[in-house]
């Protein structure tokens, strides 16, 4: 085996957007071609939780799959003409809302599909209530109309170190039965991100509230197909289930012995659950 | 009171605990004293520097510790098997689904979690200490 053949397929590159007049210099990981399917990482983390998704080639061989890394997490950083120093970061659905379209306007995306998960699949939820128009369907994984209990300061306590706090603080969100390395890879990247944790999760666990608004949601003309692992006890299959319940159109899957960043701690378990997603999607969008 | 019964988990807890890689490798500052609460009874651990150097079986009344963790002997017996079931697998599942308490200086809990999560899972192998 030759060194080439050991290079991976996926690219990185830069994209400068603005949002909401300020300016961000966006890292995004992307393979294969096809149907866009833009992926958001969870809170306080980064775009290598869809590393086995970039690489799996019997999605990439039909999708362009692109996983960005959202200001503040990973290799895109925070805004570049403001003194974002000066402020507390608190992540607004608006502001999230504004970032993920902007970014897919910036990479002239036509009909992209949209998955994101825990804090990703809530804002899935809000940009198809919001721009129904702007994506051909929405994959909330880990996503519920509300999900209170993990704005914390403990994620930014002075007298603990922060990145084993937020590492160690999500490892039960994770199921005993997906393997060590990859849960430990998880591990690792939360203990990157401990900066912007909290500051996500203002919008996981407080600006995001959907209750009573899911009606307004048209999964027939978006559909939203959601994926719940049964190890995630910050958004329970039950909250999936009832949020899709309340969603017209929308479609539930429950996901056994994974949890709550199920691409990054499983993914072959996860790969199965995406694909009957992807076919669902497929069925109610060909036309 | 100490019995036969409650010891030899607690006794093989003690034994994973000093053995275990994970701990060796990480625990130089996993100094602290908390309380495992299973209901029938309670066990107090006290670490020095990743090694056990107490675990008392129903500790006194007055006995200090840095923070507890409480549950229902039924959330425990769950919590100590091999594969938990969901909801089951970690203190912050328990707490925020079952029954599970986390009290006393959680500060402290924080400061030793990485160490304390990998400590709790070798319950998994031990079953319920009592």
């Amino acid at each position: 085996m030759g060194t080439a053949s050991r290079i991976s397929p996926v690219t990185g590159h830069y994209v400068t957007i603005d949002v909401e007049d300020v300016q961000y210099k966006v890292f995004y990981l992307e393979n294969g071609q096809g149907q866009p399917l833009v992926c958001q990482h969870t809170a306080g983390c980064h775009n290598h939780q869809w590393r086995g998704l970039l690489e799996d080639e019997e999605i990439t061989a039909n999708h362009r799959v692109i996983a960005y890394d959202l200001a503040r997490h990973g290799k895109s950083d925070p805004p570049l003409n403001k003194e974002w120093w000066k402020e507390e970061y608190k992540l607004t659905a608006d502001h999230y809302v504004a970032f993920i379209t902007a970014f897919c306007d910036a990479l002239g995306l036509e009909d992209p599909i949209f998955m994101g998960s825990s804090f990703g699949g809530n804002v899935a939820l809000q940009l198809a209530l919001r721009h129904p128009d702007r994506f051909k369907a929405v994959i909330p994984v880990e996503g519920a109309d509300y999900s209170p209990g993990f704005y914390l300061d403990w994620w930014q306590h002075p007298h603990a170190n922060a990145a084993q706090v937020c590492a160690s603080g999500v490892w039960d969100l994770m199921a005993p039965q997906s393997p060590d390395a990859d849960r430990w890879a998880t591990w690792f990247y939360y203990s990157q991100g401990s900066e912007a944790f909290k500051g996500d999760l203002y919008f996981y666990s407080v600006d995001h509230d959907l209750r009573g608004r899911l009606g307004e949601i048209d999964g027939e003309r978006c559909p939203v197909v959601m994926l719940t692992g049964e190890y995630d006890y910050l958004t329970t299959p039950a909250d999936g289930a009832r949020t899709a319940e309340q969603i017209r159109g929308a479609e539930f899957i429950e996901m056994k012995e994974i949890g709550h960043f199920p691409m990054s701690e499983n993914y072959p378990r996860f790969a199965g659950y995406l694909k009957q997603a992807l076919r669902r999607i497929e069925e109610r969008t060909a036309s | 009171m100490t019995t036969a019964t409650t010891q030899g988990p607690a006794e093989e807890f003690r034994r994973l605990s000093d053995g275990d890689a994970e701990l060796r490798a990480h625990g130089a500052y996993f100094s602290c004293t908390y309380l495992l609460d299973m209901e029938r009874h309670a066990f107090l651990v006290r670490m020095h520097r990743g090694r056990v150097e107490d675990l008392v079986v129903d500790p006194e009344p007055l006995t200090a510790y840095d923070f507890a963790i409480r549950a229902g002997a039924e959330t425990w017996r769950e919590f100590c098997t091999p594969v938990p079931k969901p909801m089951y697998h970690g203190i912050w599942a328990a707490s925020f689904q079952r029954d599970m308490r986390l009290e006393g200086d959680l500060l402290v809990l924080m400061q030793n979690l990485r160490c304390l999560t990998r400590q709790l899972e070798l319950l998994r192998l031990t079953g319920p200490l009592g």
